[in-house]
């Protein structure tokens, strides 16, 4: 049995198609990654899975229980820490974490012994008794991953775990994350950051604008768009992509111009460069940088989706186009 | 079930614990009352009633503190929805229905404790009971517990509604002050012009107070029965219009 597995997965908003029929199977003791941009509808699949929303059309199981036929069994089987705050800052750490125990049906010297396990394990131990208040950022989070794992249960959700963390606390949140899907806990994990999917997740799951545009391990989807990706900033770059395309050189996927120039994956780089020289020099392009390297997730985002991968700034232009896209769906 | 209750009560408990401005404002703000208003106006009410004013006040003042803590303890559904810990408990193997009830009776307990420190600063100021002690607490109980139940429901139904703090200051500003003022806490509602009669007696307050004033002094504008139907009705209708707003959130 899988540990999740959904059928034509879909969610809609007064027509706004947020998740748009995602068909997944992540097995158990799997630490799977759904990765998009902003808007991508990440959190809205978290919260069809959770049983927070009830899903437009399709079918989703968790644990192999229908999230909306049986949601109090889905509910017990599943632990979550939202992408938004949701302790009681106003709680100590181990009163957030008794409340928990006690909503999860928990019997009282089960909750003592699992709180000590899980605080140790986010080495909060020695702050059991402080307010959540005078927890930092990386702290609140560590003891919502510890509240999440309280009831033990089968599948963790994390969404956008380390949003909004400075690198060093990331890494350790990494590190809890290895560790407990070690231990055998199955997790789902969303994230908008390219290099943690890439240092997390068993599978991937690319999404955009609510589809699956690819899938795969890390590598494997690098290997997909083959060999190296060069990027070539110069002058006419629509005379060079038509040159490329009739060279004789081993060029994997189709040559795109985007924001960043002209972008060619080919098998290997060090055999294109010096015809990319020649080429342009016969056209009288200037060319004013090469670059190549290895794919990132970034590059085989790019190579599904046509766009460019921007954490920050492509997440503003993608709301903004959501919204455009809201408003032509209201007429 | 009763376990899942508990849980969120507890969680109401721990925090009123915790909030300490809450818990003085509770004994800070009817001292102010009780000292000044009733010690101005005592010798000139005397005079025209049998009965003193602290004694005729107090119970005025606790149903209003009652109105005002039970809307309150709405916005601890405000409060949740906006920092997250609402999703936590939906999420949660509970019935909804379970976190209403504790969140209920969460704002029911802080109502009704401070109702008590009210009644117990009355009478350390000189309020006289008239029934036996035993009549007279646990009649007053009951009113406290009815009168909570109807505020709370009340609160929690404008909670699931509004989305901001400024939406509960019209709300507290343009619904409960009025009723407060119209329920004959602070003066006998006799003594009002005819056309502010009709607002006295459409307005469920009054009968709280009416029912409070009868279990401890033993004096009463309408019949204990009324009181005591109006209130029931009141709480029922609220607690269905809150719990299927709640829901409906
Ligand atoms: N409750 C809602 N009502 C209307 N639109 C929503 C709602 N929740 C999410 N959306 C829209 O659905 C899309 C996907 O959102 P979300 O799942 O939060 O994306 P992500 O988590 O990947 O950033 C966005 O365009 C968002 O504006
Ligand atoms: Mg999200």
């Amino acid at each position: 049995m899988a540990a999740i597995e959904t059928a034509a997965l879909t969610k809609k908003f007064n027509g706004f198609v947020a998740v748009d029929g995602i068909n997944l199977k992540i097995k158990k003791g799997e630490l799977f990654a759904l990765l998009g941009p902003n808007g991508a509808g990440k959190t809205t699949t978290i919260s069809m899975l959770s049983t927070l929303l009830k899903p437009t059309s399709g079918k989703a199981l968790v644990n192999g229980h229908d999230v909306v036929k049986e949601a109090a069994k889905v509910r017990q089987s599943i632990g979550i820490v939202f992408q938004d705050p949701s302790l009681d800052d106003q709680l100590t750490a181990m009163e957030n974490l008794d409340i928990h125990g006690r909503l999860y049906h928990m019997a009282g010297n089960e909750r003592r012994k699992r709180i000590r396990e899980v605080l140790e394990m986010v080495d909060l131990a020695d702050r059991a008794d402080s307010i959540v208040k005078t927890f930092s950022g990386g702290m609140r989070r560590r003891l919502e991953i510890a509240r999440g794992l309280m009831h033990s249960p089968e599948v963790l959700f994390l969404d956008e775990p380390t949003l909004g963390l400075d690198p060093q606390t990331r890494r350790h949140i990494w590190d809890y994350i290895k560790k407990l899907n070690r231990e055998g806990v199955t997790v789902l994990l969303t994230t908008h950051y390219m290099e943690e999917a890439d240092a997390l997740a068993d599978r991937v799951v690319i999404i955009d604008r609510g589809r699956i545009v690819a899938e795969g391990t890390p590598s494997s989807l690098k290997d997909s768009i083959g060999g190296d990706v060069i990027k070539i900033s110069c002058s006419k770059p629509e005379e060079l992509k038509k040159a490329m395309e009739k060279c004789e050189c081993d060029i994997t996927s189709e040559p795109r111009i985007t924001e960043e120039g002209l972008v060619i994956n080919v098998k290997k780089a060090e055999e294109v460069i010096p015809k990319i020289f020649d080429i342009s020099a016969k056209n009288s392009i200037e060319v004013k940088s090469i670059t190549y390297k290895e794919p990132s997730l970034e590059d085989v985002f790019l190579h599904y989706t046509g766009r460019a991968y921007r954490e920050e700034e492509g997440s503003e232009k993608d709301r903004l186009k959501m919204r455009m896209r809201v408003m032509r769906g209201r007429r | 079930m009763i376990g899942d209750i508990y849980a969120i009560y507890l969680r109401e408990m721990i925090r009123l614990k915790r909030s300490k401005v809450r818990l003085i404002t509770t004994i800070v703000m009817p001292l102010l009352w009780l000292g000044i208003i009733g010690n101005a106006f005592n010798s000139a009410f005397q005079s025209s009633m049998k009965i003193d004013f602290i004694s005729f006040l107090t119970p005025g003042i606790m149903v209003m503190t009652m109105a005002f803590t039970g809307t309150i303890s709405g916005i601890t559904t405000v409060f949740d929805r906006e920092f997250g810990f609402l999703k936590e408990m939906l999420v949660a193997p509970v019935k909804r229905e379970s976190v209403l009830i504790g969140k209920m009776l969460g704002g029911v307990t802080q109502s009704i404790f401070q109702g008590v420190v009210i009644l117990i600063l009355g009478l350390l100021m000189g309020m006289k009971l008239v029934n036996s002690p035993i009549t007279a607490i646990s009649g007053m109980l009951l009113t406290m517990f009815l009168v909570s139940m109807a505020f709370v429901s009340l609160g929690l139904a404008v909670a699931s509604k509004m989305s901001s703090m400024e939406g509960f200051q019209m709300v507290m500003n343009f619904l409960i002050q009025p009723m407060v003022f119209l329920s004959g806490a602070f003066y006998p509602v006799k003594s009002l012009p005819s056309w502010l009669k009709w607002g006295v007696k459409v307005n469920p307050l009054t009968y709280g107070v009416d029912a409070m004033r009868y279990f401890s002094l033993g004096m009463n504008e309408f019949s204990i029965w009324l009181d005591l139907s109006v209130l029931v009705a009141f709480s029922f209708i609220l607690i269905a219009i809150g719990s299927y707003a709640f829901r409906k959130s």
